[in-house]
């Protein structure tokens, strides 16, 4: 059966995240978006799938960062965990591009032919690396095109995923971990941490049934291998996996009796997603967050290896905390994400508790602090690993400042919009660095160095 | 190329304006009719090229300054930011120390407050003429050595100077009292009809001619109507 109302996909939507939360994945609340309490990495994760995004988990060995974007990936896209398991990419030094993204078919360049045989994580939707960061530095970039736009090449052909969405995991360093490189890591929506359940849901998942084995179907996997080997045009396949996957649904609907989305369910539900317009407050806010993450009042903008002198007129402001300056993907992600959150909750417009609910999560792994500012806040008790716990501290400083000077934010950009429109208008000029921007974007040249 | 700000075009946000914003600008327009009084004075004023300390002249440009703050609302903050304005700023372009004394001490008769406070020891440029014509009721109190013209006219006023004054102190005042901690110049009480001067330190110089009222130096009468003058 077809579900075809706004709302009725939304109630689907809701019945996955809370089968997954109810059976699957035990965790904690750690989070309170309009009241309702969420688990983070649960939210964020199934917003990540729904949505198309690319989300890096964060955590402890077996605290289930590979496990939960599995049944997530398997119930949005209607998959059995077979499937997904065969489609995963492990990160260790050895990996190569051949086992990743395709190989030649050997047979036929025997023959002659440059005959590519993609890999599952190549041709299905849903992407997941696990323990990304044992992948060393120079590998790690064989990855990028695929991660950004799930463009795929190898040998002379290429293939672009129509739909897909990518979940990696990393463990915290060790002896066999690497950085992820900054373009790389910078890809990434948002970065979650899969916590320790507590020992009473820990010793629940002891007892209990809870190894996701309703999503396991040993017959259909088998005819998704078949079709995904045959050496058909990728389009064909994919609709006849598109085909499987509506039969995986019906046995998820008779068993655990979960509707799922069909790919042209999926894709309304993302039309009315991009449809949901910020208000005014948001997008103010967001303004604010990236003025902050990116001005510098000495050298014109927030440059890794420039460092403004101590001292600096805009101390009290994140720009002079932090090292880099923030990507044009955090806007993007922010966006996409916060419309996301506001769709399945049902709202009309994104506001500012969206916002803060997802901007911590994209600002976690995209900002680099100054090792001063890291080394005063790594001692100070805290719910999160250290980089999110940063990050939600300076989403809620942020906030306050806006909150303080909400009205005048506003009006200063409702007067640019004016000055661009031509209308002779003194500007609003103010000490944080939105207005800075804004007398940038007017024209004004800033002599006070 | 699209408007950056179109989410805040005047359909979708209007600008209110805050009682902050309100307050603000109602000082403000206070504070230029308060200006505009004093330029439009001047400009009248230097039409003869020079200022000459004559009676009428100087009763005439306090007239003219009373008249350009008939109806104004404002206390002593407005007059203190007056003259921080004349003493320092760009935005008055004539200091003229004669009209620009006299137009102080028009404000700080037409105050609302009956005690004013002027700190003269923040300024760089002397102001002459201050308690001019200060009347009863009223309180001046300078912190710091004035100029010229202190308290002259004064009627009825107190006028207390915590400094010393320049030349010509109490001039021509009718009643009232003017204190001044240090010393007073020449001419001290010329014209001087009623009221008392009292001064603590030296006086250099009394006045030639003297009508009535009484100067006190350290607290001893040394010229009345009834006493003959010491100097």
């Amino acid at each position: 059966m077809s579900l075809t109302g706004k709302d009725d996909l939304r109630k689907a939507a809701w019945q996955i995240h809370d089968y997954i939360r109810a059976e699957l994945v035990l965790t904690r609340p750690d989070m309170d978006v309009k009241g309702m309490p969420f688990n983070s990495g649960l939210l964020m994760s199934f917003l990540i799938g729904l949505f198309q995004g690319k989300e890096l988990i964060i955590g402890e060995p077996g605290l289930g960062k590979t496990t939960s974007a599995e049944y997530v990936c398997a119930l949005l896209y209607r998959f059995p965990l077979g499937v997904i398991w065969r489609s995963e990419v492990a990160g260790h030094p050895e990996q190569t591009e051949e086992k990743i993204i395709g190989r030649p078919d050997l047979g036929k360049l025997n023959q002659g032919d440059e005959v590519v045989v993609w890999s599952y994580f190549t041709l299905l939707p849903v992407k997941i690396i696990d323990e990304i960061n044992r992948l060393p530095e120079t590998k790690q970039s064989m990855i990028l095109d695929g991660v950004d736009r799930g463009k795929w090449e190898y040998l002379n052909d290429a293939i672009i995923n129509q739909e897909f969405c990518l979940f990696a995991t990393a463990n915290y360093h060790d002896q066999g971990t690497n950085t992820i490189i900054a373009p790389l890591i910078d890809r990434f929506d948002l970065m979650v941490e899969s916590k320790h359940p507590g020992p009473n849901l820990a010793y629940q998942i002891g007892i209990r049934d809870s190894n996701g084995l309703a999503l396991r179907h040993e017959d259909l996997e088998d005819e998704f291998h078949q079709i995904l080997s045959a050496r058909l045009p990728y389009h064909v396949r994919m609709e006849r996996v598109e085909e499987i996957c509506g039969r995986f649904s019906e046995t998820l609907e008779k068993g655990p009796g979960i509707r799922t989305l069909s790919s042209v369910e999926r894709q309304a539900v993302r039309l009315q997603k991009e449809q949901i317009p910020f208000d005014l407050d948001s997008s103010a806010f967001l303004r604010l967050v990236l003025a902050e993450l990116s001005f510098c009042h000495r050298f014109g903008q927030k440059r890794t290896h420039e460092v403004c002198e101590e001292g600096c007129h805009f101390t009290g402001y994140l720009c002079s905390t932090i090292q880099n300056c923030v990507s044009n993907r955090l806007p993007i992600s922010v966006r996409s994400i916060s419309q996301a959150l506001a769709w399945f909750l049902g709202d009309e417009t994104v506001g500012l508790e969206h916002l803060m609910a997802v901007l911590p999560h994209a600002l976690a792994h995209r900002i680099q602090w100054k090792e001063g500012i890291l080394a005063q806040s790594e001692k100070e008790a805290r719910d999160d690993s250290l980089a999110i716990y940063m990050a939600k501290k300076a989403v809620k400083e942020m906030h306050r400042r806006y909150i303080e000077q909400s009205s005048q934010v506003k009006d200063a950009l409702s007067i640019a919009y004016r000055i661009a429109e031509g209308e002779k208008v003194e500007p609003i000029r103010g000490d944080h660095p939105i207005y800075w921007e804004i007398m940038k974007d007017m024209g004004e040249v800033i002599s006070e160095r | 190329m699209k408007n950056p700000f179109i989410d805040f075009h005047p359909g979708s946000y209007q600008i209110k304006e805050r009682p902050t914003q309100r307050i603000i600008k109602e000082k403000q327009a206070v504070f230029n009719h308060i200006i505009k009084g004093y330029l439009d004075l001047v400009e009248n004023e230097i039409k003869d090229l020079a200022w000459v300390v004559e009676h009428s002249r100087v009763v005439k440009a306090y007239g003219a300054a009373v008249e350009g703050l008939r109806d104004l609302q404002y206390d002593q903050a407005y007059i203190e930011e007056f003259c921080a304005e004349l003493d320092g700023s760009n935005s008055i372009p004539y200091m003229i120390p004669g009209p620009a004394g006299l137009y102080v001490s028009a404000l700080v008769n037409y105050s609302q407050e009956s005690h004013i406070l002027l700190g003269l020891g923040d300024y760089q440029r002397p102001f002459h003429f201050l308690g001019y014509g200060l009347p009863e009721g009223k309180t001046l109190t300078l912190q710091g050595d004035g100029g010229d013209f202190i308290g002259a006219g004064l009627n009825g006023g107190r006028l207390v100077v915590q400094g010393s004054t320049g030349n010509w102190c109490g001039a021509g005042m009718m009643s009232g009292e003017i204190w001044v901690d240090r010393h007073t110049g020449r001419n001290t009480g010329e014209w001087m009809q009623g009221g008392e001067i009292r001064v603590d330190g030296q006086i250099h110089g009394i006045g030639k001619t003297f009508f009535g009222g009484c100067i006190f130096k350290q607290g001893r009468l040394i010229a009345s109507r009834e006493v003959e003058r010491v100097f």
